[in-house]
């Protein structure tokens, strides 16, 4: 045993591809998903106006628009045409339009129409200045009723009693801040060391196939393909989870994300999935002994895993086959567990199932023992 | 004499080229690995992804609704929220306690409160607040319930006012409720999708990812099997540099022009996506995106010593290369280290371009600045490429 762990640390570090797909390719992910969603919540973002109007009430709404915090004004156009085209530029995300009389006609009370248009091609930029641009109109028309209110004599409470009977107040809970960073990074991290250990761990051990080298590693191992295994992979496990240990502590700790429920729930999860993961590549490379089909089949699961593990786009609301396959990606059960877990803060009792399905996927390779052991003796390396 | 000479080299760099691109084309073939990459997975790939975003909203979000007021208003509230397309009243609970153990049951993502006052408040003309709680495993949930409920209390506050106003004509009714009116229009995606925004970005990314994966794979390959491990064979055809890279260059774009053609074309029109293009803006814009992407895949194969080694180096980059094109995260909060970074990619231009063009009508003119930095990519990686080759065929000489 000690000598087979004594050899894949010859093998792990005579290659430098080891050292870039376990050290320094997750390590980039997280710096580069923190970094790049570090203000957590998108601010100032481009929008156009087109004030045909051009008064003072006009350039009032204009200037609290601009005081949004999702919002900067950044140019002014002549007409919807020329702002259309900006936004096919790609210059800006949404503009407003205030047609020529709003003033007059607010004044002489034949309500004016004023519109915005948002991009929807870019669905974040576009939801978030949507929120903006319809609070803004809805004070806007909410000024006019004010100042005819003031004028009758009405007090501030009565005046937004009568404006606004009902106010809905939203709690987003445990996310307060909207943060997509706390909202992506928490389950895209994990996913890319997901990725990463399928990817290693089927080359390692087709590696051995592919190099002929498989018979020296077996006779090591007394030509015992449990102990041969474990031997090759236990020096991972233990890199793949400082990793992941990595990724939590600088999540949790340095960034301080919601973690509801104490670190330990969510680092066992992590354990789980950095075992779950390496055994669903053994299994993989057990059914596919090729190394290339097991790694095509690995980079399949693990991109569709950032699809359906349902984090961006609700599981729910898939197709219900998807629905059903989703069970079948470890991700989707780290992403159930952390939800409960960090996020919510909620008891183990709610989770269990999540994590007994993790420990399921590190079982599979039980099931193609036999002929991952044909594989590694016998086959040859097939291009 | 001269032009005679000048021309049997031109001839023959023209026949090299052709020499190298039906060896190419012909490895190519035969290779099933690269087949993959360069067939099934442009074919299969954009069908799965366009599957999972079929139903591009979330609709009927279960919610719990802890009614403290139990008046004709809190119901009639309720009632409506219900009718909305994106809440589904699910249950109702007796109070906040009740409501938290059905959400962490996951039977429900949301939870409206509506406090005891609610009907006494609105009746003294007093203002009162409904609170919405929501889960926040998905900010689609979060939408969905807060869009409901802002929506339906629009709508009340309309209709308590006009009640309170004593107004004689319906007209005097809706302008004294909303002295300005607005309307909203969501431009290039009407139904606020998900796919529809997603689905372009994948399309524009598979190209390019795919490319990387092939190009790799049969640099690995060649590595592999030349005796000195090396990337330009030594033959009299393979002297010339340019030759090379044009030769084989053609081969990829002549099969990318085809898989293009279907992930652009027929792929948003099987799923119904928003599809607004101008044919001619769009392969006229498609052409410099493949060559970058192609010549930007040459030259990185310089990285691959092994035949499977790509698959360990380019697959994960998918996921960043997604998100730097500034598709989900609106490229005005890309801070501009990362910003500058992405201008390395074929796909942060190609992405952008593609989606201006194919969601937005966006003609030539308007993606001007993407189309320019596609070219200027070709061009250097183009020069990248063929110092990297040349740089392999003096090695591989000098070994010998």
């Amino acid at each position: 045993m000690w000598w087979l762990i004594v050899r894949e640390m010859h093998r792990m570090t005579a290659r430098p591809l080891y050292f870039f797909c376990m050290v320094i390719a997750p390590l980039f992910c997280y710096i580069f998903f923190t970094t790049l969603m570090n203000s957590g919540l998108p601010t100032n973002l481009p929008v156009g106006v087109v004030d045909m109007d051009n008064t003072s009430t006009t350039r009032n709404i204009i200037r609290n628009l601009d005081a949004f915090q999702q919002t900067e004004i950044t140019s002014h156009y002549k007409d919807i045409t020329e702002a259309r085209k900006a936004m096919q530029r790609g210059e800006i995300y949404a503009f407003y339009y205030i047609p020529e009389g709003t003033t007059e006609k607010t004044l002489a009370s034949r309500q004016p129409r004023v519109s915005f248009y948002t991009n929807g091609s870019y669905l974040i930029a576009g939801s978030l200045l949507y929120k903006d641009l319809r609070t803004m109109s809805e004070l806007a028309s909410g000024a006019v009723e004010q100042q005819v209110l003031y004028a009758k004599g009405a007090t501030e409470r009565q005046a937004m009693g009568y404006i606004q009977p009902i106010v809905i107040q939203a709690h987003p809970l445990n996310n307060p801040w909207l943060n997509y960073s706390v909202y992506l990074c928490n389950t895209i991290l994990p996913g890319i060391l997901m990725l990463l250990i399928f990817i290693v761990t089927i080359y390692s051990i087709g590696s051995e196939v592919k190099e002929n080298t498989a018979h020296v590693w077996m006779r090591i191992a007394h030509n015992n393909l449990n102990m041969a295994l474990a031997g090759k992979l236990l020096p991972q496990t233990v890199i793949f989870f400082i990793m992941a240990t990595a990724y939590n502590s600088y999540l949790y700790g340095f960034l301080h994300f919601p973690c509801n429920s104490g670190i330990l729930p969510i680092l066992t999860a992590s354990l789980l999935l950095v075992i779950a993961s390496q055994s669903f590549g053994i299994f993989l490379y057990g059914l596919f002994p090729t190394l290339r089909y097991a790694l095509s089949a690995a980079s399949l699961w693990g991109v569709i895993s950032f699809s359906i593990s349902g984090f961006t786009f609700p599981v729910m609301a898939m197709h219900p086959s998807l629905q059903a396959i989703s069970v079948l990606f470890p991700l989707r059960h780290y992403f159930l567990i952390y939800v409960d877990q960090a996020l919510n803060g909620y008891p183990l009792s709610y989770s269990w199932h999540s994590y007994m399905a993790l420990l399921i996927f590190a079982l599979l390779p039980l099931f193609i023992m036999k002929r991952l052991h044909n594989a590694v003796l016998y086959y040859r390396y097939i291009p | 004499m001269k032009q005679n000479r000048k021309f049997t080299i031109f001839k023959q760099s023209i026949l090299d080229i052709f020499y190298v691109w039906s060896k190419e084309f012909h490895t190519i073939i035969k290779d099933q690995g690269v087949m993959i990459f360069f067939i099934l997975v442009p074919l299969a790939y954009p069908l799965i992804y366009a599957f999972i975003y079929t139903n591009e909203t979330v609709h009927e979000v279960p919610v719990v609704v802890v009614d403290e007021s139990h008046s004709a208003r809190s119901r009639e509230f309720i009632r409506m929220v219900d009718a909305t397309a994106d809440v589904h009243i699910m249950s109702y609970a007796a109070d906040i306690e009740e409501a938290k153990e059905i959400m962490k049951c996951k039977k429900a993502y949301g939870c409206i409160y509506i406090p005891s006052e609610f009907n006494q408040l609105i009746a003294e003309g007093e203002q009162v607040e409904v609170s919405i709680f929501s889960d926040m495993s998905g900010l689609l949930y979060y939408k969905a319930l807060l869009s409901a409920c802002t929506d339906v209390s629009l709508e009340m506050n309309k209709e308590i006012k006009i009640q309170r106003m004593g107004n004689t004509t319906n007209r005097q009714d809706e302008v004294s409720s909303h002295p300005i009116e607005y309307t909203y229009v969501t431009l290039f995606n009407p139904q606020n999708g998900f796919g529809s925004f997603l689905i372009p970005a994948v399309l524009m990314l598979i190209i390019q990812q795919t490319l990387l994966l092939g190009i790799g794979l049969s640099a690995g390959t060649a590595r592999e099997k030349n005796s000195f491990r090396e990337l330009a064979p030594i033959n009299r055809h393979y002297q010339g540099t340019f030759r090379i890279v044009l030769g084989k260059s053609l081969v990829y774009l002549m099969i990318y022009a085809v898989m293009a053609a279907y992930i652009t074309c027929i792929v948003p029109r099987i799923f119904s996506m928003v599809q607004i293009a101008d044919i001619k803006t769009l392969f006229g814009f498609m052409l410099p995106y493949l060559t970058a992407c192609i010549f930007f895949a040459m030259t990185t194969s310089i990285f691959i010593r092994n035949r499977e080694t790509c698959m360990l180096i380019f697959v994960f980059t998918s996921i960043p290369l997604l998100f730097i094109s500034g598709i989900s995260w609106p490229g005005a909060s890309i801070p501009a280290f990362w910003k500058v970074f992405s201008w390395i990619f074929p796909s942060t231009f190609g992405i952008n371009g593609f989606v201006h063009i194919n969601n937005m009508g966006a003609t030539l003119d308007e993606v001007i600045p993407e189309y320019r930095a596609l070219w200027i990519q070709t061009g250097v990686y183009f020069i990248t490429t063929c110092i990297v080759y040349r740089y392999q065929i003096w090695r591989s000489n000098k070994i010998k």
